[in-house]
């Protein structure tokens, strides 16, 4: 039977939704959450150990649960910093997949598309495995697409804001002008983001807040499931086409006219 | 010897190696990284990898993030 998976650089992934972890209550709802979606790649992040205060271990329940890690660079700045920052998830979590992620500015968090290419050809060349997230830009994609990026990650608003898809237009070109797998990745805010994004031909979606903000996160990672899948089969199935004018979906015979 | 881990001045035996430290730190060895003088040393390296006076030390952990 066909089996429509998602396939990135060597792996085969039969979700379509990629799942964050940051920014949950507590351990458990995160890990009932990330099940509930049904994600089998999920993001973390790294950080410097606080001497006092040390982190709990998330990584043991992350693996136990099946769960393939996808660390991201967040925090690095520039070019340079990704790399550092790439090479050290590489030995912590042993993985060379990586989501690289050079954000300079704290307000908006968007992308810093130089730096992003820049990294991304070093990485390339070091054997990771890279899946950068950038804005909108289908010039942009198609360069990471050539030096060797695994899949692409633009953004549909601005990470965290919730706010969906505001980038509709420049993601259509991006999808039609694809060698590699589009995730779209920040912003999606509800699951008709989600589905939208599918239906537009997106081969998966990322999300993370508002799964892990929303009042009952485990039921919202199964919307978002169920979303993702609506979506992917909406766009399989061929969506009709859009008009300006009414197309009657009766036949307008004029069987009441009285002769 | 003196090393400074994480901007955190330690006073160390002397021929300390990285997986020592982790000991010494309570870490376990999973889920993290370590860097001396930013460069990133290679897991397969801790055991093996003596820390000298005046090292600078940066241990990293993986935690949540999207």
């Amino acid at each position: 039977m066909y089996k429509d998976n998602l396939v990135i650089a060597d792996r085969v992934f039969s979700s379509r939704l990629l799942t964050g972890t940051g920014k949950f209550n507590d351990q458990k709802t995160m890990l009932s959450a990330l099940q509930a979606s049904q994600s089998e790649l999920v993001t973390m992040a790294l950080k410097r150990i606080d001497m006092q205060n040390k982190n709990d271990d998330i990584l043991a329940p992350l693996i136990e649960h099946g769960m393939q890690l996808l660390p991201n660079t967040s925090g690095a700045r520039n070019a340079k910093e990704a790399v550092f920052a790439a090479q050290i998830a590489r030995q912590a979590l042993q993985t060379n997949w990586i989501k690289l992620e050079i954000h300079p500015d704290p307000k908006y968090l968007l992308p810093d598309p130089i730096e992003t290419l820049k990294a991304a050809e070093i990485l390339v060349r070091e054997g990771f495995i890279v899946l950068p997230y950038v804005h909108a830009d289908p010039v942009l994609c198609k360069h990471l697409a050539e030096v060797g990026c695994a899949a692409v990650m633009p953004l549909g608003a601005p990470i965290g804001s919730n706010k969906g898809i505001k980038t509709a237009d420049f993601l259509e070109i991006i999808i039609e002008q694809a060698t590699v797998p589009v995730i779209i990745d920040a912003g999606l805010g509800a699951p008709s983001h989600a589905a939208l994004a599918m239906e537009m031909g997106a081969d998966a979606v990322l999300v993370n807040t508002a799964i892990a903000v929303a009042r009952d996160p485990i039921a919202m990672s199964r919307a978002f499931a169920k979303a993702v899948q609506a979506g992917r089969e909406a766009y399989l199935a061929g969506l009709g086409g859009q008009s300006q004018v009414a197309c009657a979906s009766s036949p307008l015979t004029a069987f009441l006219e009285v002769e | 010897m003196i090393i400074n881990v994480n901007y955190q001045r330690m006073d160390v035996e002397i021929d300390l190696n990285i997986k020592q430290l982790f000991s010494l730190l309570k870490c376990d060895l999973d889920g993290h990284a370590v860097a001396v003088k930013q460069q990133v040393i290679e897991r397969q390296k801790w055991a093996s990898y003596q820390l000298q006076e005046n090292d600078v030390v940066s241990v990293f952990q993986a935690i949540a993030g999207g």
